[in-house]
């Protein structure tokens, strides 16, 4: 899925993603009261191909830590991403790589 | 997150028999009654995510999914199912929306359907597609129950857990409490027989 947002406010931003299309973006997972361990587990092995002692470590430190970057690459990819998350009913947001938000 | 089957859960497993992993697949078993509430469950959330505008009248973009008449959801149970994709950016969010979520309402409605078609057998047996749209929908039923239950926390969910007698079913809160931990120890019933199919299959 290809989706383009460069906002008309933002041209800054839009032309160095045009000249640096590299950078890494970042999946965030958010941690809720609701969705089960092993079902977090599951997606993460499952949808990612994550070994189970990866997605393990990842849904814990979604749990303990309220949230966690659990896929790095394009924007476009992360985005994708992030629609399968939801689509799982897990909440994932996508974000600039180190942009701690 | 939440991590089900304490002590309590015991209890609960009388009521339902398990899924469980097999040499056919998942198996699981559902009373009647049971299968009628998840019959009504999904249909709630069905109609819940069917988009109120009819799809868009460019047949390419609804082709793709297009709509760009797409506001937020404004009730915080549907905003739960279709989430925003960034965050304390409510304009790129929005953008995004136009683009997705559209057939994000579809392939929910999809996973509902199949469950629910699931239902009409005697016994339920699930390759492994057919599970991960069952817990897809298990789970949407789940987020929407424990945002009227508003659950908020982890102390919101012990609460609600809390709740195990259906001879305490006196109010709608109880009642939804006691769907909400069926719903939860199906869910997490069902994720382990496919967690065991992961480890089988490697």
């Amino acid at each position: 899925m290809s989706v383009s947002t460069a906002p008309e406010t933002d041209r800054d931003l839009s032309t160095h993603e045009l000249i640096a299309p590299d950078v890494p973006w970042e999946l965030i997972v958010w941690n809720d009261p609701v969705n089960l361990m092993s079902y977090v587990s599951y997606v993460f092995q499952s949808y990612f191909g994550y070994s189970e002692a990866k997605a393990a470590e990842l849904m814990l430190q979604v749990h303990t830590e309220g949230k966690s970057a659990v896929a790095h690459g394009s924007k476009e990819k992360m985005e994708a991403h992030a629609v399968a998350m939801h689509g799982f009913g897990l909440w994932a947001t996508v974000q600039k790589g180190g942009n701690r938000g | 997150m939440v991590l089900v089957c304490g002590p309590r859960c015991k209890r609960v497993a009388t009521v339902a028999k398990a899924f469980s992993a097999g040499r056919r697949g998942i198996t699981g078993y559902l009373e009647p009654a049971e299968r009628d509430l998840l019959r009504k469950l999904f249909a709630d959330i069905i109609t819940m995510l069917e988009p109120e505008s009819p799809a868009h009248e460019d047949p390419l973009a609804a082709l793709i999914g297009l709509d760009m008449d797409v506001t937020p959801p404004s009730d915080p149970a549907l905003l739960r199912l279709l989430p925003d994709v960034v965050k304390d950016d409510a304009d790129s969010a929005l953008e995004f929306r136009q683009l997705t979520e559209r057939s994000l309402r579809e392939s929910k409605i999809g996973a509902l359907r199949a469950a629910t078609m699931g239902l009409d057998a005697e016994k339920l047996v699930l390759d492994a597609e057919a599970a991960k749209l069952w817990s897809m929908a298990l789970n949407d039923v789940r987020l929407v129950l424990a945002e009227r239950l508003e659950i908020r926390d982890e102390k919101d969910a012990d609460r609600v857990h809390e709740v195990q007698d259906w001879a305490d079913a006196d109010d709608v809160e109880s009642y939804l409490s006691l769907v909400y931990n069926f719903v939860t120890w199906l869910q997490e019933s069902l994720v382990q027989a496919m967690l065991a199919e992961l480890q089988r299959a490697k």
